[in-house]
């Protein structure tokens, strides 16, 4: 990262004058005008090292040529990224990365992702002039987590940095020297944080290897869902990988005003609740299983021949299951809403200023926006004490997310000895056992719609589809059919349909649009422009 | 479009109504039937009486897939789906697990081919960085279900 001022810098680039800010590397300068320089151990988020030298450039200004990485650029200066000279440095660089380099891709996780592939088809040579025996580097485990394959590292020190500076717990060191060097833990302290997956990211090769994804699945096979972790109310922007329908594993997301690249393990491992053996994926009553085509139906039921709901929402449902929850409520008589909240785990802070949130829910805002701030709170309490006294005929409960022990010890007691209970739930549990109406919830991951996270910024979630559309039809699909069975909705609409409902109806909401928040998520006060007009961010 | 639209008029109208080459029956025939008779002289058939005779396939041939093995006799698949990503007929399915040996890291755990669903084409076999797949010439291989047709590991070694 390179401290830069507002101060323009003339300088050329390959023959053509560009204008920069100055302080910017000429790596980073040459890809603000559309010019990539290959890189090993250069990382946007990291401290320069410059020790791979595979970004040399020729310059003017020396004879020999310059890594682009760590040289900033100056008024006058004249730099080639193409030229003979600068292409000739690099397929020398290039040479020998690989002379100890195994070239096992067939049998390497990082295969098709890996940068040192991706190089060596640019400027490796198409066969080898290295006839002496390759070195062997130790292959071992780092940590709990974490594998090396030392005999694939090219020391770039990527890992290093991270462990050095952003979770700061310095585990990993380089040892040996020249060509034997290779990344290692002190004896007796493995690579344990809770941010040590990221080296297995940023690790350009397939050096670190993560255990959980080990032989798993090539890379090449999976599907891709760009979605938002559930594990906290940070709310890290995460891509979710999937073969065959089955995740396989989570990769942060580049996303600097949230989780800049990285994420936690807590997160990153944590999705096989969704294959848990207690997950609910049918819908049953007490006296038996209902049809996916019928649940709406029995819900529809239950509402009607009930004089008073409560209903409990979690902070795990999008705003656009919220949206409808609040719609059914208000068109009932004597209805009310409340939510729960999961019990807060401990807040873990890194130096390189990634913080895991102790809350864990991850749209406690949204709940608050659309259904007022003291649902949690007096709302709740009184739905308590209208429950144990009887004054709820039929509770409704959301009992979703990524936990194993329903909506906690209070609420599991209270929804027991509700009169009427429907659940929708992502576990089966206590709070499930003996309800009149059990539905299958979409866990977090596996949710279309809108979170919004601790910072009140709004952030598109997208399902994996590794449980709805697979097996049953997901809460947003049957709010809406019961809606219709009741006479309050003439069609179904897309999670961005029922987004837009939302913001034409709330003043929170109003101007954003699925499409508005992007990729990236929008603060939920910074209102996008109208579209066509200049200055719309995406 | 100025040509297109010039077609139909340069079109002579003599083309459909020109004789065509009279057609001659005779000759072909003669010629036709010598040829058979000098087949029937010969007495040389072509025809294989299959499958009383079996015919050997020219070198190349592609026919029914099998797995080698190495000289300790251990697969010498170490699970890199190189082939089930040449395949374009998608018929390979592989599940890599840990291999138990010191030398290399993975092996199949599961390793099917549909070979209804296979074409033949080798590109398995060239895709295969560790000479693990190969295309026997074997031809003939008939079942009595569908199921029999999935190749699994143990039958792809063990041909
Ligand atoms: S690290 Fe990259 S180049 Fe090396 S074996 Fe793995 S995929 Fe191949
Ligand atoms: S293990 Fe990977 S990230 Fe670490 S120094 Fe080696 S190549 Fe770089
Ligand atoms: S021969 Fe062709 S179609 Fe058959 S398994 Fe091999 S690659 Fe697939
Ligand atoms: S390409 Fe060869 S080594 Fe790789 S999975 Fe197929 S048969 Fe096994
Ligand atoms: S990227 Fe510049 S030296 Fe490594």
């Amino acid at each position: 990262m390179s401290d830069t001022s507002n101060e323009l810098i003339s300088w050329n680039l390959n023959g053509e004058v560009v204008q920069n800010e100055s302080g910017m590397t000429i790596m980073e300068a040459a890809k603000a005008h559309g010019i990539e320089i290959p890189c090993f151990c250069y990382h946007p988020g990291l401290s320069i090292a410059g020790n791979c030298r595979i970004c040399m450039v020729e310059s003017n200004r020396s004879p020999k040529p310059i890594i682009s990485c760590s040289e900033r650029i100056a008024e006058g200066l004249e730099i080639q990224t193409d030229s003979e000279k600068a292409v000739d440095a690099r397929d020398s660089v290039m040479e020998f990365q690989l002379i100890n380099h195994p070239l096992d891709c067939p049998v390497c996780d990082k295969a098709g992702e890996c940068v040192l592939q991706d190089h060596s088809y640019e400027h490796g040579p198409d066969r080898s002039r290295f006839v002496e025996d390759k070195n062997i580097r130790h292959t071992k485990e780092l940590g709990p987590t974490i594998d090396i394959w030392g005999n694939r590292c090219i020391v770039c020190t990527r890992c290093v940095r991270f462990c050095d500076e952003i979770s700061g717990t310095s585990e990993l060191c380089v040892v040996e020297r020249g060509d034997r060097s290779v990344v290692d833990v002190f004896p007796g302290i493995p690579i344990d944080n809770a941010m040590a997956g990221n080296t297995v990211d940023i690790c350009p090769v397939g050096a670190l290897i993560s255990t959980d994804f080990k032989y798993e699945a090539r890379v090449w096979n999976m599907d891709r869902t760009t979605s938002v972790c559930g594990g906290c109310s940070r709310g890290c922007n995460v891509e979710v990988e999937a073969l065959d329908g089955f995740v396989k594993r989570l990769m942060p997301r580049e996303n600097l005003d949230v989780n800049d690249w990285w994420m936690c393990d807590h997160g990153r491992y944590g999705w096989r609740h969704l294959y848990a053996d207690s997950r609910q994926v049918t819908a049953q009553t007490t006296e038996g299983s209902v049809l996916p085509a019928e649940a709406s139906k029995a819900l529809q039921q239950t509402l009607e021949s009930s004089s008073s709901t409560g209903f409990l929402v979690d902070p795990f449902m999008t705003c656009e299951e919220l949206h409808l929850v609040k719609q059914l409520a208000d068109s009932m008589t004597g209805s009310r809403v409340a939510g729960w909240l999961p019990a807060d785990g401990t807040e873990e802070s890194f130096p390189g200023g990634f913080t895991i949130s102790a809350a864990k829910y991850p749209n406690r805002k949204g709940v608050e926006e659309i259904f007022g701030a003291d649902v949690f709170g007096s709302a709740a309490s009184t739905l308590l004490n209208d429950i144990a006294s009887g004054s709820v005929d039929t509770v409704v409960a959301f009992v979703g997310g990524h936990g194993f022990d329903g909506a906690g010890a209070e609420w599991n007691a209270a929804l027991s000895s509700a009169k009427n209970r429907v659940v929708f739930t992502t576990q089966q549990g206590a709070w499930s056992e003996g309800a009149h109406l059990v539905l299958p919830a979409t866990a977090p991951l596996e949710k279309e719609g809108v979170w919004i996270n601790e910072d009140n910024r709004a952030q598109r979630v997208r399902s994996c589809r590794s449980l709805t559309d697979q097996n049953f039809p997901s809460e947003l699909v049957i709010l809406q059919e019961v809606q219709a069975h009741m006479e309050l909705r003439s069609r179904s609409l897309s999670a961005a349909g029922v987004f837009r409902e939302l913001s034409e109806s709330s003043s929170a909401f109003e101007g954003h649009s699925h499409s508005s928040l992007g990729d990236h998520g929008t603060p939920l006060s910074q209102k996008p422009a109208a579209v066509g007009s200049e200055g719309g961010e995406s | 479009m100025a040509n297109h639209e010039e077609t139909p008029e340069e079109k002579p109208e003599t083309a459909t109504t020109e004789p065509r080459e009279k057609a001659t029956f005779g000759m072909p025939l003669i010629k036709g039937l010598a040829n058979t008779l000098s087949h029937i002289l010969r007495n040389e058939p072509n025809t294989i009486h299959y499958p009383a005779e079996k015919r050997t396939p020219f070198p190349g041939y592609r026919g029914e897939h099998r797995l080698k093995r190495d000289e300790l006799g251990r697969e010498k698949c170490v699970a890199c789906f190189l082939c089930s990503t040449a395949c374009p007929a998608h018929c390979i399915e592989i599940v890599a697990e840990e291999a138990p040996w010191g030398d290399r890291e993975k092996r199949p755990r599961l390793f099917n081919i549909d070979m209804m669903r296979c074409i033949y084409c080798g590109m398995c076999e060239e895709a295969c960085p560790c000479d693990a797949i190969e295309l026997t010439p074997v031809y003939n291989i008939p079942s009595r279900s569908r199921g029999e047709k999935i190749y699994n590991k143990e039958k792809l070694l063990s041909l």
